[in-house]
């Protein structure tokens, strides 16, 4: 190189950029690397609080009519969508007899979940999550929350579901 | 001439390597609580808790201008001008 007799700037130089500079990641630019994934983060961490601010998870208004009785058998299912909402419910008629209903989306990756009879399970085929039918609590697998549930009510043979009033 | 920065060089030149592995290791520690606190609050909000959405972001953002203000102590070295042909990745 001419530096020593060539007054040039840089960027004037045949071929300026060293094959070694433009490979190779010096520890100080790591660290800028870092401290920019580190803005990243809280960046991120800022729109999630935004988000949970300024526009929670619409509930669930009101009774919706599921179906009858009749219509799910002991051990059985039913899906079903609530109207004006794209969100998938499965009801869950348990061997006890007692009503369940759960949103349909597994809470580790949205896999479809279903209800496996007799086993008082609710299992994610995706990656082998379970869940407890009673309380929609993760048992097994990957799935990190308990699956979003709607209080069921019967009234005589209709079958209804409306939210959790306690959340 | 000499100076005290150059003659503390002389006699200690492994210093600015440890103080930048160690700048490093804090910035690495930092980011894995930020990571942690991330999981944290989408997971919770996500569950509809929340309440511990603003401040998992304060910490955040607290650890973020901690590794930032950090960087002021970056060991920048002697040579600035790079040598012509002198590999300046140590």
């Amino acid at each position: 190189m001419a530096d020593e007799t060539n007054p040039a700037p840089h960027w004037q130089t045949d071929f300026p950029i060293e094959r070694t500079e433009a490979t190779a990641v010096s520890r100080r630019d790591f660290a800028r690397y870092l401290c920019l994934v580190s803005g990243g983060l809280a960046a991120g961490s800022g729109f999630v609080a935004l988000k949970a601010q300024l526009a929670p998870p619409a509930e669930v208004v009101g009774e919706h009519l599921v179906c009858k009785v009749n219509d799910v058998p002991t051990g059985g299912t039913h899906a079903f969508v609530i109207a004006g909402s794209t969100i998938p419910y499965i009801l869950i008629r348990l061997e006890s007899g007692e009503w369940r209903a759960y949103e349909q989306k597994c809470t580790h990756l949205s896999c479809a979940v279903y209800y496996k009879p007799g086993t008082g399970q609710i299992e994610c085929p995706c990656h082998n999550g379970f869940f407890d039918a009673r309380t929609g609590e993760p048992i097994a697998g990957p799935p990190p929350r308990p699956l979003p549930s709607l209080e069921v009510v019967v009234k005589g043979e209709d079958i209804y579901v409306k939210a959790f009033r306690h959340e | 001439m000499s100076n005290f920065r150059e003659a503390q060089s002389k006699a200690h030149p492994n210093k600015s390597n440890t103080l930048l592995s160690a700048l490093i290791c804090v910035l690495i520690f930092n980011i894995g609580m930020q990571i942690w606190l991330l999981y944290t609050a989408l997971n919770n909000a996500l569950g509809k808790h929340t309440r511990i959405a603003w401040p998992a972001f304060i910490g955040s953002l607290i650890l973020f201008l901690i590794g930032f203000f950090w960087l002021y102590f970056i060991p920048m070295g002697k040579d600035k001008n790079q040598q012509p042909g002198k590999n300046k990745y140590r």
